[in-house]
């Protein structure tokens, strides 16, 4: 009832001409920023801050919530376009999406993602408008043992990502770990895997490697195959356009799941929007019917990471507005434009500055829509990209990629960087390799060696710690069983085939 | 008592604009030597976004927006090999009189430890130091330890048992542990965390017991109960804390460890270009806008002048390497 009142106050806020020019601005620019690569939302944000500050705070953080979310929105337009990933988090998106859009459905895929994001960030807003008290407590009660555990759930979804060979994929994975180990470790401040260079002290950038393995994997892949005819089919009127009925259909429980998956990450302040997208594919293709259509062109293998993705906004907000605790680069900043403005979020957030919580709460909810009718007349215009000739299409792939890899930290280094992990890329493809257990290692590996050494040092070297605490027992358990899952497919298979000789 | 504070703050504040004013005469024929004629670089060795960053973005918004200089300040961002980069990119613009960068502690306790690194702030010319940071020893609100003291007591009578979140090993969090550890024989134990939402997550999630934590960052959760500060490492109480005593004031005597942010340039720039920026960041200081930032942020005022700055950063490396190899951290330089 409280929430009802409140969410009314915070449409007559939300609602002024002013605001709602503002909630525009924000899900605008954050499209835009989305659907170029590098370019991230927690860069744009910073570098428009200093025009914020003779705006109203109120309509200063719906603008820049805006870009926050309006960002998740755009990543997947070149993802499922051009395998070119626009924002870390839809790297996921980039296995059926592209797929889809290789097999015509682009226009459906990018529908599917475009709604998707609309109902998950919508549930997102819910669940932030509902739950945010309860929810941050829950979120405090995990520790590092409880991170080691989710992140050794996410890296067991090996097995589902994994093509023809698990020891390929496992392979892949290794040097995915190995990546996230190079830089400066934080424990010892000592350099691994540095090679002498500064350049490498803080590691490699998630983005290089994804756009190098993606996007320019893919070309180099197709290229060699010059003459062929390899371009992409283009859809062809409004009806192929858009997601068919039964697309939607098979979509209805990844909508859930994402949402679900993505809100539940969002809230932890450790994880993050890449990890909640890799899991939710993971938990679809788990409990898919037909699993191995997934990696092919699945309509629901876009739309769960998509829908996690931008519900995870909604979740990471909780800690930053009820806590003070900002869990990602992005919210980082926000939080830091809050104090800049005058404002504390944390827990008396709420109770002082209620126009401001509610406000922000009901222009997400405006801000959702604006984004579904933003960009679902885009898609016909964004299909088109999919009819440009390879000799000039390929060339801008590259050129946005350097451009993408060039804008996250002005180096020339990372776009040699670039030009090696799309060698790696290419080769992985001709050697049969999957590239996601690659980037669901680099993923994971920081954070997940973090938690173990911090859990280790909390129990001053005791390993018990790890299975002693419930959350952190089940989510081991679960890891455990989705890694004997080929095990048991295998003996699954044997005993058919076993059982169809004797029949 | 508090309306008499106020009076001796107005007679403060009145004599500063006096002094203000006097200085700015005095000054006056030095800076008129050298103006920037183009766009002025501010380099920051984060991506947009970080701390530095931050500031730098709202310097570069208060010289436009108080008219303090006759040209464009503009942040450039390079980020990269913890410092490193954005150092070597400043060392390396030798004579450039339109490129400044804000330094951090980081410039000068890194190089200490990272044999990669090819330049320290020697290869720099300080300019002015602006902010110190001070910070807070916070506990959760319903630990058992109501001061520093009770806290130490129990590090002594159960060792490695007591935990502190913090940040990298080199940070001030952890100097001030091992400082605190080596003046009283106790022990506990350092949990890295890279974020400090998540220091401040397992502080109050009880996975931890203790953390060093800025003051605008604790403010909000000790105004709504669940964090106790017990002590402050800063050399004087902040105004947000008047009753919490300072480390030293706890009984504890160990040198304080500031954490500091400023402007370094290129060498190789001639005198009226330092005393030009000198002037224009002293100005920024005076500001109506700064002070607010500084309240906001509830750091201190800690501005000093480039010859100043020279002995500090000098006193402060030194310091700090006694304190890397006391840690036991790879001193290489």
């Amino acid at each position: 009832m409280e929430a009802l009142l409140g969410l009314g106050q915070g449409f007559a806020v939300a609602l002024q001409p002013m605001n709602l020019f503002w909630c525009f601005i924000g899900v605008f620019l954050g499209t835009v920023i989305g659907v170029l690569p590098g370019l991230g939302p927690a860069a744009t944000i910073a570098m428009l801050l200093p025009l914020t500050f003779n705006m109203p705070p109120t309509s200063a953080v719906i603008m820049l919530a805006g870009i926050y979310y309006g960002a998740k929105y755009g990543g997947s337009t070149t993802a499922i376009l051009l395998n070119v990933p626009g924002e870390s988090a839809s790297v996921v998106t980039c296995l059926d999406g592209y797929q889809m859009a290789r097999k015509g459905r682009g226009g459906a895929a990018l529908g599917i993602a475009a709604i998707s994001s609309f109902v998950a960030g919508t549930v997102g807003v819910v669940g932030l408008m509902l739950l945010a008290p309860p929810l941050a407590k829950f979120a405090l009660t995990f520790s590092s043992p409880e991170y080691f555990a989710l992140m050794s759930l996410g890296l067991a979804m090996v097995v589902l990502l994994a093509g023809a060979s698990l020891i390929k994929a496992l392979l892949a994975m290794l040097v995915g770990l190995w990546i996230a180990s190079m830089g400066i470790d934080l424990f010892s401040d000592s350099a691994r895997f540095t090679f002498g260079t500064t350049h490498l002290l803080d590691g490699i950038d998630f983005v290089i490697v994804a756009i190098g393995v993606f996007a320019l994997g893919e070309v180099l892949g197709n290229m060699e195959k010059r003459g062929e005819g390899t371009l992409l089919p283009v859809p062809k009127g409004l009806r192929n356009l858009l997601p068919s009925w039964e697309e939607l259909k098979a979509c209805r429980f990844a909508f859930v799941n994402g949402s679900v998956i993505g809100f539940i990450i969002g809230v932890l302040p450790g994880a993050g929007s890449t990890i909640a997208s890799f899991i939710s594919y993971g938990v679809e293709k788990a409990v898919s019917k037909h699993p191995e259509k997934f990696g092919t062109g699945a309509p629901e293998g876009v739309a769960a990471p998509e829908g996690a993705n931008n519900s995870e906004t909604g979740g990471s907000l909780v800690p930053l507005l009820t806590l003070g605790i900002p869990g990602s680069a992005t919210t980082a900043i926000l939080l830091a434009a809050f104090i800049l403005w005058g404002l504390r979020p944390g827990p008396l957030m709420i109770q002082d500055n209620p126009e401001l919580f509610w406000g922000l709460v009901a222009s997400m909810y405006v801000g959702n829509v604006m984004l579904l009718v933003l960009n679902l007349p885009l898609i016909p215009l964004f299909a088109q990209i999919l009819k440009i000739r390879e000799y000039l299409l390929y060339p801008i792939i590259f050129g946005i990629s350097l451009v993408g890899v060039y804008t996250v930290s002005n180096s020339l280094f990372d776009c040699a960087l670039l030009a090696g992990f799309g060698l790696l890329g290419y080769l992985m493809r001709r050697l049969d390799y999957p590239s996601a257990p690659l980037i669901l290692g680099l993923v994971l590996g920081d954070a997940m060696e973090r938690a173990l050494r911090q859990s280790l040092m909390m129990s001053s070297g005791d390993l018990s710690i790890l299975v002693s605490r419930p959350i952190s027992a089940v989510m081991l358990f679960l890891a455990v069983a989705l890694l004997c899952l080929p095990l048991f497919r295998k003996f699954n298979s044997w005993r058919i085939k076993a059982i169809e000789e004797n029949g | 008592m508090l309306f008499i504070e106020e009076v001796n703050k107005m007679k403060l504040r009145s004599s500063f604009i006096i002094a203000a004013c006097a200085a700015a005469l005095a000054a006056a024929p030095a800076w008129a030597q050298f103006k920037p004629t183009k766009p002025v670089e501010l380099i920051v060795h984060t991506g947009p976004g970080g701390g530095a960053d931050v500031l730098a973005r709202f310097m570069a918004q208060v010289i436009e927006k108080e008219n303090l200089a006759p040209v464009r300040f503009q942040v450039n961002n390079k980020p990269g090999g913890g410092g490193l980069t954005a150092m070597a990119y400043v060392a390396e613009k030798k004579g450039d009189s339109h490129a400044i960068a804000v330094f951090t502690g980081n410039w000068l306790t890194n190089p200490l430890t990272r044999a990669e690194a090819k330049y320290t702030v020697k290869d720099m010319t300080p300019v002015v130091r602006l902010v110190l940071e001070p910070a807070l020893i916070a506990v959760k609100a319903d630990a058992p330890h109501k001061n520093l003291k009770e806290f130490i007591d129990e590090a002594k009578a159960k060792p490695k048992t007591l935990k502190q979140s913090g940040g990298s090993v080199t940070s001030r969090d952890n100097v001030v542990r091992q400082l605190l550890m080596k003046a009283t024989g106790a022990d506990w134990a350092y949990i890295s965390f890279p974020g400090g939402g998540e220091r401040i997550a397992a502080l109050l999630g009880g996975h931890v017991n203790m953390m060093i934590i800025e003051p605008q960052e604790a403010g909000e959760h000790i105004k709504a109960g669940n964090m106790r500060v017990i002590a402050q490492v800063s050399d004087k109480r902040l105004a947000g804390f008047p009753n919490v005593p300072t480390i030293q004031e706890a009984g504890f005597n160990i040198p304080n460890v500031e954490q500091v942010r400023g402007i370094v340039m290129p060498t190789g720039v001639s005198p009226d270009v330092i005393a030009y920026y000198e002037d224009l960041f002293q100005r920024l200081t005076r500001t109506a806008t700064w002070k607010k930032y500084l309240d906001d942020q509830q750091f201190q005022d800690g501005f000093m002048k480039s010859a100043e700055l020279a002995k500090f950063m000098d006193s402060f490396t030194d310091q700090m390497r006694g304190i890397l190899k006391e840690a036991g951290a790879k001193v290489v330089r």
